[in-house]
């Protein structure tokens, strides 16, 4: 018999019984749209932190003073340590070879104000090379530039979600606004940035969307310490020529530090690739899981296709007694009713993948769990469930095939 | 010689127990013989019908069907027999019920690999023999027990076969429509058919032209059937 004869023949059996084999397919169809379902949310997961880590430039090395109580400044200043400074900055982007460009920032909190509006806010004093290490691009207007730099001029540029609240629906471009006792006019918006949920290293969790940037320059010349002791700078943004060299990297600029601080440990390194390549293995665990679990139904749903075919062969072995009186071999009864089994699994293979995109898509649309489907997963999910459909449809059809005819045939 | 039977044997076990169903049997059909195998229940004949049929093999003995030795064959190779050489008609008809006559009649031809044009035409041909021209799309359960029949005679004449093997098969019908089915053979025999009939009745044996009797797994007689007057008349006023 033709491949082709077998495949009707197999379709014929599951349309006579609409009903039983849809049910018979909702194990598959659950299983396939768990597997992509849970893959997507892994996917989605891996998405989130990847650009996360992208913010923070998967190049860079970033130098953080570390949060020091007043004691503990006190004490790293009479050890000696100047704490982070400029003069760091610009002998790391001197000494260290692979070392491509460095943003020092200055940073307070502070209060801004628009006509009567004001709001808590991080004012951060940058260099212009500072929009080129970090990938942030502005909405509107420009990011500070050379000229603003080095003229400590009074501008500023304002996150988006300041911008938003200050100045709906209209453009900040021009207008003034009140940081601590000074005026700053706006010279650019930045766009929205994912808000930080999470604390890595040393670099808290915040929303950089209510951030200010003004000119290092205007920085020191016209906002106040809140505390004589403070360095005088927070941070050091360090872009490395490859991902390759940041571990060396580091050693190099913790050495430099340790110098120039006297063996303070004052600051700590942060190296958002390496953090991304730790997260990424813990998250495999989490993800094997996730998937084992789906996978699991996908099996319970191969033994309830089992389960009834077996029903079925019992059901039907007085046709199968009629055909093998007729001339089929054991391999034509065989065939059929693998056959059946694989389409059972494929066809709920198929609802299945539909309804795991449709559950992947509600799952982002109503709960906050980012997801994202890859294609390979639609074709992982599938591949299992017909394979499943093989698997658990040979046990059946080898009882179908090896019924005796004479006896099936009188089989009432 | 188209059936050659030596010294056939066949034992089942039941538990512990040998039990014989046939003891020695031999015999010989030629081609285009009207056999019937009488017997009561339990005199070996459904047992001497399997494996005539290529159903079952037997425990000792030869059986030669054409000249091909089938006691030795394969699972495969048996079935590839009953699908080319024998054409089976049950009892009880043993339609598929959720196929219509066209594709109950088909199905042989489909194990037989033959394409489906050529299939389709010859199942067609196969019902307007059995004068069902007019009921191809009708399924089993649209058809009385006599159509039934005849479109199972449609499907074991579609291959051509060596034999038609008729296991009683007027046994689930009226008399009369008994008579038509009888009629029928008749004049499939005439066609140049062979055929072999098991049957107890001795009334439905009446229309072979030879009877062969087994009691207790052994043949008890064999002998030409001289059709009566009152056989020929029944079939002559059935053929109108």
């Amino acid at each position: 018999m033709q491949f082709e004869e077998i495949v009707r023949v197999a379709l014929h059996a599951l349309m006579d019984h609409k009903f039983r084999s849809f049910l018979t397919m909702l194990g598959i169809i659950f299983g396939v749209a768990s597997v992509i379902a849970m893959l997507s949310i892994g996917e989605g997961a891996k998405r989130e932190a990847i650009a996360k880590y992208q913010d923070l430039g998967v190049n860079n090395i970033i130098v953080r003073e570390k949060k020091l109580s007043n004691a503990e400044l006190e004490e790293v200043r009479a050890r000696f340590s100047p704490g982070l400074s400029i003069n760091d900055a610009r002998v790391i982007k001197e000494i260290v070879p692979e070392v491509v460009q460095v943003a020092p920032q200055a940073e307070k909190e502070a209060e801004v104000k628009m006509g009567d509006m004001s709001a808590k806010s991080t004012v951060i004093g940058i260099t212009p090379a500072f929009v080129e290490i970090l990938n942030y691009e502005t909405e509107d207007g420009i990011f500070i530039s050379t000229d603003h730099y080095n003229n400590s001029l009074k501008v500023c540029v304002l996150g988006a979600g300041l911008a938003n609240s200050f100045f709906p629906n209209q453009s900040a471009l021009g207008k003034m606004v009140k940081v601590d006792d000074q005026w700053l006019e706006v010279v650019g918006v930045m766009k929205s940035k994912a808000v930080f949920t999470e604390t890595v290293g040393e670099l808290a969790s915040r929303d950089l969307n209510n951030d200010v940037y003004v000119p290092l320059t205007t920085f020191n010349k016209r906002f106040t310490k809140d505390n004589l002791l403070e360095s005088e700078i927070k941070q050091i943004t360090i872009k490395v020529n490859s991902s390759g060299k940041l571990m060396e990297s580091a050693a190099l600029i913790r050495s430099i530090l340790d110098r120039h601080h006297f063996n303070n440990e004052d600051y700590s390194i942060v190296i958002p690739f390496e953090l991304l390549k730790q997260e990424e293995k813990e998250r495999q665990i989490y993800n094997i899981l996730l998937g084992a679990i789906a996978a699991i139904s996908l099996v319970v749903g191969g033994i309830g296709i089992m389960n009834i075919m077996l029903a079925t062969v019992m059901e039907r072995t007085r046709e199968i007694g009629i055909r093998r009186a007729i001339g089929a071999r054991k391999k034509d009864i065989m065939s059929q009713f693998v056959v059946e089994a694989v389409a059972i699994s494929i066809t709920g293979g198929l609802i299945g993948v539909v309804l795991g995109v449709v559950l992947s898509f509600s799952i982002s649309w109503f709960t906050d769990v980012t997801t994202f489907i890859r294609v390979y997963s639609i074709f992982i999910a599938f591949f299992f469930s017909v394979l499943v459909g093989i698997s658990f449809g040979y046990l059946p059809a080898k009882n179908a095939a090896n019924l005796k005819p004479i006896e099936s045939i009188r089989y009432e | 010689m188209l059936i050659e039977i030596k010294n056939l044997v066949k034992n089942y076990i039941m538990g512990d127990i040998q039990v014989p169903a046939l003891k020695n049997v031999s015999l010989t059909i030629d081609r285009n013989e009207y056999v019937a195998i009488m017997g009561p229940s339990g005199s070996g004949k459904s047992t001497l019908m399997n494996i005539l049929g290529c159903l079952d093999t037997p425990s000792d003995g030869q059986y030669l069907f054409d000249n091909v030795d089938v006691s030795t064959l394969s699972d495969d190779a048996l079935s590839i027999m009953r699908n080319r050489e024998i054409g089976f008609i049950f009892q009880n008809f043993n339609l598929l019920p959720k196929m219509n006559s066209l594709q109950n009649v088909e199905l042989p031809l489909m194990y037989a690999g033959v394409p489906k044009a050529v299939r389709r035409e010859r199942a067609m041909e196969a019902l307007e023999r059995v004068g069902l021209a007019d009921r191809m799309d009708h399924k089993p359960t649209e058809l009385s027990g006599g159509q039934r029949q005849r479109v199972a005679v449609a499907r074991a004449l579609v291959t051509k076969p060596g034999i038609l093997l008729a296991d009683e098969p007027t046994g689930a019908l009226d008399s009369k429509t008994g008579v038509e089915i009888m009629a029928l053979f008749d004049e499939l025999h005439r066609d140049g058919n062979t055929l072999i009939l098991i049957t107890h009745e001795r009334e439905i044996a009446e229309y072979s032209h030879r009877i062969i009797q087994i009691r207790d797994g052994l043949i008890f007689s064999d002998e030409k059937n001289h059709r009566s007057n009152d056989v020929e008349q029944k079939i002559y006023k059935t053929r109108g």
